[in-house]
Order: structure tokens, then C-alpha cells, then sequence
């Protein structure tokens, strides 16, 4: 008998496990684009003064799009490094999941933005509590960390919303692509991060 | 090397079928017999019968429901089920461990 057969057993079983879960492997390059793009985007409001809700809504919304087809470029090449199935059951679970509170938080920033409603701090209130819903609701179907990390989301969304009503009755301006640039820039560099550390370790071992 | 551990394997999940579809399973909270058949790809018979044998050890248990007027079978590992694959996996590395240089 072959004596590696259980090693070679427990890499088949990490291999259909992986299979049958999400592209955990795809998750630290995913974050640390979308961290480059928030800082990025947060850089370019601050020097090019986006401040009016309409320059902000669009600038955000556009770095959005490109952090969505980058995350589905990043995710499909690693299906086909690993010859798997990039539309695999676990990443439509993940999608259905990710959908709904994504879209909710656009159309509800899209409306309140052009038909002036909100402001860019309140703008940011808005996408930080639907985007850390759809990462909790994704995290179901993913690591744990995933939903800790959609849950400091929607904590920091409630932060933002009490840092609102202080500067509204102390009447101080502040520029909303701060906030936004940390929370999607400096996070989720962070959390990248973290995995790609992480993962090299579990590679290792 | 002491034999006790792959003496105390479970017979049921070491098979290579079963063992695939506990592996599937244990990282999903449900899959259905189709996404089953085709990741392993398997037959519907051959799947059917490691299924069969499975739920009748209590490992696994499945739904039957519709879904757009057809029918869907979901399989999701039961709580006997999860702690006697640990277990597998806990033996296998315990086999690994001691089957490496020292």
C-alpha cells in the first residue's frame, strides 16, 4: 500500500471541499483591489474637491462598477487556473446572496443623490449599511471572517450615522471621501491583508 | 506504524464515492443530487446508492421538494454526519503524522 495514501485522501477531500465552497483563495487579491480603487477614488474626490452629492454619487458609483468587474475577472481567472466551473453552484449562492442588498443600497444612493435628498455623509450611511448586509449575507456561504467583516460594516454605517448629527449641530464641514476612503479603501486593504497572509500560512503548513 | 488508527477508520465514508460527497458536503450547508452528480460526475444510480447508504447510517438527510414544478432532492450532512467525517479527518492526519520522517 501506497504510505502517502491518507495525505493524498485528505488532499482530495481539501480539494472537493474547496470546490464545494467559495474561491476562498480568490478573496485576498479580490480585497486588496478593492482596497487600491477605494483609496484611489477617495484620493481623487479629495484633489479634484467632488464635493457637490452629485460629483460624490457619481465618482463612488463608478469605482463600484470597476470593483465588481474586477472582483468577476479575478474569481473567473481562478476557475479556470483551477479548471473549475466559474458559475459553480457556491458562487451563484454567493451572488443571490451579495445581490439584493447591493442593489437596494445603489438604487437607494442613485435616488437620494439626483433627487437631492442626502448629502455625501449620508450617502456613505447608506452604502456602508447595504454593503456590510450583502457581506454578512454572503458570508454564510463563505469563510467565517467574511461575515465578521460585513458586520463592522454595518456597525461603522451606524458610527457615520451618529458622527452625522454631531457635525450637523456643530456645523462642521467635512469632506465625505475621508470617510469613504478608509471605510472601502483602508478595510478592506486590510482585510486583504489578513487573508493573503493567512493563506500563504495554511499553504505552508 | 502503529495500525490502530487506519483500524479505526470508518468503512462507510472510506469508500471513495462516499467519501467525496461527505467531503462536498461538510463545506456547503445543502447541495442538491444534480450539483452533486455533476461535481463528482457520477451516475444517478451510483449516486443514489452511496446516498442511500449514507442517510440509512443517519450521515446525511434528504429533502425532497419542487422547485419551477420539477422536483429537487437536496442532501445536507446531519450532525452525525459531521462529527464522524471530523473524525475521519482527525484518523487520516493522525495516519499522516505518523507516517512522516522524524
Amino acid at each position: 500500500m501506497n504510505p502517502n495514501w491518507a495525505e493524498e485522501n485528505l488532499q482530495t477531500i481539501r480539494t472537493l471541499m474547496e470546490r464545494s465552497a467559495v474561491y476562498r483563495r480568490a478573496l485576498a487579491p479580490i480585497m486588496l483591489s478593492a482596497g487600491v480603487l477605494g483609496l484611489a477614488a477617495g484620493i481623487v474626490g479629495l484633489l479634484f474637491h467632488l464635493d457637490s452629492v452629485h460629483a460624490f454619487a457619481v465618482l463612488w458609483l463608478f469605482a463600484a462598477a470597476i470593483a465588481v468587474a474586477g472582483t468577476f475577472l479575478i474569481a473567473r481567472r481562478q476557475a479556470l487556473k483551477d479548471r473549475e466551473n466559474f458559475w459553480s453552484p457556491p458562487t451563484r449562492r454567493v451572488g443571490q446572496a451579495l445581490l439584493p442588498p447591493l442593489f437596494a443600497g445603489m438604487f437607494l444612493g442613485l435616488i437620494f443623490a439626483f433627487v437631492g435628498l442626502a448629502n455625501p455623509v449620508v450617502l456613505t450611511f447608506i452604502w456602508l449599511l447595504f454593503y456590510g448586509c450583502a457581506l454578512h449575507s454572503a458570508g454564510f456561504f463563505m469563510s467565517r471572517g467574511m461575515k465578521l467583516f460585513g458586520l463592522i460594516f454595518i456597525v461603522l454605517s451606524c458610527a457615520t450615522l451618529c458622527f452625522l448629527v454631531f457635525i450637523l449641530s456643530q456645523n462642521i464641514e467635512i469632506s465625505a471621501h475621508w470617510l469613504m476612503g478608509f471605510f472601502f479603501g483602508v478595510l478592506h486593504l486590510a482585510y486583504g491583508a489578513y487573508l493573503y497572509l493567512t493563506e500563504k500560512k495554511n499553504l505552508v503548513a | 506504524m502503529n495500525p490502530e488508527p487506519f483500524l479505526q477508520l470508518d468503512r462507510l465514508i472510506h469508500e471513495k464515492g462516499r467519501l467525496a460527497i461527505m467531503s462536498m458536503l461538510a463545506a456547503s450547508p445543502e447541495l442538491s443530487f444534480t450539483e452533486l452528480r455533476d461535481a463528482l460526475e457520477m451516475t444517478d444510480g451510483n449516486l443514489t446508492t452511496h446516498i442511500k447508504a449514507l442517510q440509512q447510517e443517519g450521515y446525511i438527510s434528504v429533502a425532497k421538494s419542487f422547485q419551477n414544478n420539477r422536483p429537487l432532492t437536496t442532501c445536507s450532512l446531519t450532525t452525525a454526519g459531521r462529527k464522524a467525517f471530523a473524525e475521519y479527518i482527525g484518523l487520516l492526519e493522525k495516519i499522516v503524522r505518523q507516517n512522516k520522517p522524524k
